[in-house]
């Protein structure tokens, strides 16, 4: 849609005073981790404080500082990669076959199943919440890590019905080609399919990183020792400790665990819309 | 599939290995070959678990046959009440005194009478409130770690004369009001100064009833709905009909974290305050230089019988029934009952003793100023603790209602009283049903 | 082609859904089923009890206000999301300059974690010092005590799930721009403007991901759990915040009441599927599918 100039100027104007409402948070989370404590909570909140403690940002890692009560920072941080890279490993793998299944081989029942996995979609986590911690708990999963990736390894119905939009654009042809070249299924779906649909497995991959990294509930529920806690359960330790909540050091910490995932994005981001566009979502 | 595509396959299923590998690592428990290791899930961080953690290395060195291993755990209760369940629980945990009740009705314990009274650990030893938190339907179900009391904390500052010392600071809940409505400062509606808030800091909503002489069980019966609790949620209303509801909770709204520099007792925002003998260890570290003294918290003034009480509030350690190493955690928890190591470990969390028997040099070398008061409130026979029902945390959670339902002018005391009786008959007929046949 | 050995291949390629399915989905669909017809207090086996969960659901004052909060929520929640991220998309698709950078940070917010988010909104809401105030304050506009007055905490979380709006917005902007141009220069000859071209091009292309969106918010929005968990304990003040999957979770982990808290999921998935169908329902006449 072209526009014309001063059409132009108003979206700009619209979007600048929209990106700044959005950003103001993250400004002030910014500007809370930079500050000494006696300037975190005054009224009327300062902006700008009167002198740039960077320091924070080391401190909010430090492990052993009295203040702090434990809280073994790079501990949650190790723990978070830990459980998000086999997550997404184990989406990745796992949806990228099943969703196969469903677009590119003709079975019966196919369709029906399908539905049913849609369906899914649907059923709120609640209802699964009690059922679900009593499995891990018969399984003595529950106080480990497991009950945070395994799931993962057996498919989402989100991604599913992402992948298989996608793969149905991949146009029936090439499969046929390489069916006749004597290639098993397998084959064409490792040396066909998974060449062609690395912007939708990004987003695939992404979505299950953002949710597996940003992910409290679950932590919540399943993890037990201090020492095991991922950064978003971590980073509630710092509310309840009894030493006083360090507000400075809560948002310093929180500015370093959403730096990754902004880089992932802010990398991912073409390939992420590109992904989403031809998924044909619609 | 080309060497180079399987090559990077391979790293990657290695390192997926390793993440799962070192996901195990983390969450093993660590035992030791050559003795019997102890699990210890404990609520505290920080300072006061470093504490524990002292009184834990102090058993381990102290003999070779038990290692504790301490575990700092979220979420304690719920986690070790399914632990239980799950038939893995720890051997020790470190619970609320409020949690005994429920864990007993729910045979989630293990009796530790007869080992108790082996090691002369008996109701004699303790000062007969924190013992009375123990004991249920005639079991000894916990033992404690550390107990507190909860009394009048004053600002000498902003008050006037005639009320800045102990000996005159208001003794009865009318003379307080007295004081309140001199001391608070108001401009343009909003509140600067309060003589004192009901809900600083709001922990301990189920207890106004029985600072006015009520309680909310009286044996097998939930008594929300009574004379002497709707005197006290009424007294409560009267804050906000005198100052505003607006205008209170708006100052509430601005008030910091008890623990921080902005606390509203330490910034001056009110001149008294309700708080346990745990307060003198954030005034120490947020506001060392201010001036308070503790009394104890008022009484009604036609109920003298009921001065100088407190709520009595402590910390415990159980076993949980299925715990593998039941004797091993006894030893355990009857090395911290020894006098020494109770009176060093509530030193330094900078609370009271349970014990009947208390040494010169506990108050000597208090951190508290006032520990010999704290100390007196405990031994009262009038003071009180959470009333010993397996609801109580539904009483608790419906009385923190009650109380904000009022202080935002939503319901009257005694409409919100009688809703929350309703609901609470409801939920105690449902556990008794449920729970408590067999 | 060879069908028998199609299915087989087929099934074994979706093996690890149906193992996950059934493991992860179906056994704990039929046992919360089952559960939410005992008793069951964790300690012991469930006890059966018939429909006395339910009955007591209906007649429980807490669950009826959790409904009703979760229901303002949504309610609030969802339209105003929708609009928003629809009207961000449509700007974000006019192609301006620094595209990349405003998609970016309309898209962070939904990065945060929910303490560092729920800490931040406090403070924002805060009714004596919060930014949002003092913005109001000086606008001579009413300024509420958002986080203590009942009757303004919802609000709070209805205003901030604005700020997470991006990842519908990315969805839209996708959308978008699948939109034919041919259609809107037709719409131009025919002497169209914005608004007409948004009503009879835009919103009616746009329509099957406006449907999928919103019954994702929807569902969504049913289940809020993480920010009023941090910035209202409790359902503070007076249960005014307290929703659906506080008091099912709370009645799950605090009151060991796994059989309660089953019904109260099961209820909660029957509302969420009535609305749903109610969104499929009235989208039916208005979505139109480009082939499917």
């Amino acid at each position: 849609m072209k526009l014309s100039k001063p059409k132009v100027a108003l979206t700009h104007v619209v979007l600048v005073v929209f990106s700044v409402c959005f950003f103001m948070p993250l400004l002030w989370m910014l500007s809370t981790a930079v500050k000494p404590i006696e300037e975190t909570l005054k009224t009327p909140p300062i902006w700008i404080p009167s002198r740039l403690q960077w320091d924070n940002f080391p401190q909010a890692i430090a492990y052993h500082k009295e203040e702090l009560g434990y809280l073994p920072f790079l501990v949650y941080a190790r723990n978070t990669i830990i459980v998000t890279l086999l997550a997404v490993a184990g989406a990745v793998l796992s949806n990228a076959i099943v969703a196969y299944s469903f677009a590119r081989i003709n079975w019966k029942g196919k369709d029906f199943f399908f539905g049913v996995t849609l369906a899914t979609m649907m059923i709120p986590f609640p209802v699964l919440m009690v059922p679900t911690f009593s499995l891990f708990r018969y399984l003595g999963w529950v106080g480990t890590f497991r009950p945070l990736w395994v799931p993962a390894f057996f498919a989402s119905a989100f991604s599913i019905f992402l992948l298989r939009q996608f793969y149905r654009t991949i146009p029936m042809e090439l499969s046929e080609a390489a069916k006749i070249d004597g290639c098993s299924e397998f084959r064409i779906f490792t040396d066909v399919i998974i060449p062609l649909s690395r912007p939708a497995l990004t987003v695939v991959a992404l979505f299950t990183f953002m949710g597996s990294w940003n992910d409290f509930l679950g932590p919540l529920i399943y993890l037990v020792d201090q020492n095991t806690f991922t950064l978003s359960l971590g980073l509630s330790a710092y509310q309840t400790q009894h030493g006083g909540t360090p507000w400075n050091l809560l948002m310093a910490a929180s500015c370093l665990v959403i730096l990754p995932v902004i880089g992932v994005f802010f990398v991912a981001q073409k390939a992420f819309i590109q992904g989403i566009a031809t998924s044909g979502l619609k | 599939m080309t060497a180079k595509v399987s090559l990077a396959l391979a790293a990657i299923a290695g390192v997926l290995v390793a993440a799962v590998a070192l996901g195990e690592m983390v969450v093993t428990r660590q035992g030791r070959p050559d003795r019997v290791t102890v699990l210890y899930w404990e609520k505290w961080t920080g300072s006061e678990g470093e504490e524990m953690r002292k009184v834990v290395d102090a058993f381990n060195r102290s003999q070779d046959r038990i290692f504790v291993h301490y575990l700092s755990i979220s979420g304690v209760d719920s986690k070790t009440m399914l632990a239980t369940a799950g038939g893995n629980p720890p051997d020790v945990a470190g619970l609320w005194g409020n949690n005994v009740t429920k864990f007993a009705d729910a045979n989630a314990l293990t009796d530790l009478s007869q080992m108790a009274t082996d090691a002369g650990l008996t109701s004699d030893y303790y000062i007969k409130g924190y013992w009375d938190m123990l004991v249920y339907r005639g079991g000894l179900w916990a033992l404690p770690s550390t107990p507190a009391t909860v009394a009048m904390h004053v600002n000498p500052d902003l008050v006037p004369a005639k009320y800045n010392t102990k000996e005159t600071f208001p003794q009865t809940f009318e003379d307080l009001d007295k004081m309140v409505d001199e001391v608070t400062q108001q401009k343009d509606g909003k509140l600067l100064v309060a003589g004192f808030l009901p809900g600083e800091p709001g922990w301990w909503h189920w207890a106004w009833g029985y600072w006015f002489g009520g309680s909310v069980v009286d044996g097998d019966k939930i008594t929300i709905d009574t004379p002497e609790n709707l005197r006290a949620f009424q007294w409560i209303e009267s804050y906000g009909k005198r100052f505003g509801n607006t205008a209170v909770q708006s100052f509430q709204s601005g008030f910091g974290n008890f623990s921080s520099p902005q606390d509203a007792f330490m910034t001056g925002k009110v001149a008294s305050e309700e708080h346990g003998v745990y307060k003198a260890n954030y005034i120490r570290i947020y506001n060392p230089k201010m001036h308070w003294f503790a009394v104890p918290f008022p009484h009604p003034a036609d109920r003298k019988d009921l001065a100088g009480r407190s709520i009595l509030d402590q910390d415990v350690l159980m076993i949980p029934r299925g715990a593998k190493h039941p004797k091993e955690a006894f030893e355990f928890i009857r090395f911290v009952q020894r006098q020494d190591v109770m009176e060093g470990l509530c030193s330094a969390h900078g609370k009271n003793s349970p014990l009947q028997k208390v040494s010169e040099a506990f108050f000597k070398n208090h951190p508290n100023k006032e520990i010999r008061l704290f100390d007196s409130l405990a031994r009262n026979p009038q003071s009180f603790h959470v009333p010993k029902i397996g609801v109580y945390a539904q009483i608790s959670d419906e009385l923190t209602n009650v109380f904000q339902e009022i202080s935002a002018g939503q319901k009257s005391a005694k409409q919100a009283l009688k809703d929350a009786q309703t609901r609470l008959d409801t939920q105690w007929e449902v556990y008794k049903s449920q729970v408590l046949t067999k | 082609m060879n069908s028998k050995r199609d299915t087989r291949i087929g099934i074994v390629f979706a093996l690890p859904w149906i193992l996950g399915f059934t493991i992860f989905m179906l056994y704990p669909v039929i046992s919360s089923f089952y559960y939410s017809f005992t008793n069951f207090s964790v300690l012991r086996s469930p006890k059966w009890i018939g429909g006395s969960n339910y009955n007591e659901l209906m007649h429980d004052e807490v669950f009826i206000k959790t409904l009703k909060n979760t229901l303002y929520y949504a309610i609030g929640a969802v339209p105003l999301t929708t609009v928003v991220a629809i009207g961000l998309a449509m700007l974000l698709n006019t192609k301006v300059k620094g595209m990349a950078l405003y998609r970016t940070m309309f898209f962070l917010p939904t990065l945060v974690p929910a303490v560092a988010l729920g800490t931040l909104f406090s403070w924002v809401f805060n009714g004596d010092y919060g930014l949002l105030n003092q913005i109001l304050t000086k606008l001579h506009l009413p300024a509420p005590n958002w986080m203590g007055d009942p009757s303004w905490a919802k609000w709070t979380l209805v205003l901030i799930s604005i700020w997470g709006c991006g990842q519908a917005m990315i969805i839209y902007l996708a959308g978008l721009q699948d939109v034919p141009i041919s259609l809107y220069e037709a719409a131009e000859l025919d002497g169209a403007r914005i608004v007409a071209k948004t009503k009879n091009v835009t919103l009616p292309m746009l329509s099957p991901v406006i449907v999928f969106n919103v019954i994702m918010s929807i569902i969504g929005a049913m289940q809020i759990f993480a920010l009023p968990y941090v910035m209202f304990p409790g359902g503070a003040p007076a249960r005014s915040t307290y929703f659906f999957s506080a008091y099912l979770f709370d009645n799950a982990f605090q009151y060991q009441r796994m059989g309660y808290a089953s019904a109260m999921g099961w209820v909660m998935f029957m509302i969420t599927l009535v609305l749903t169908l109610i969104a499929l329902k009235i989208s039916e006449r208005h979505v139109h599918y480009e082939g499917g």
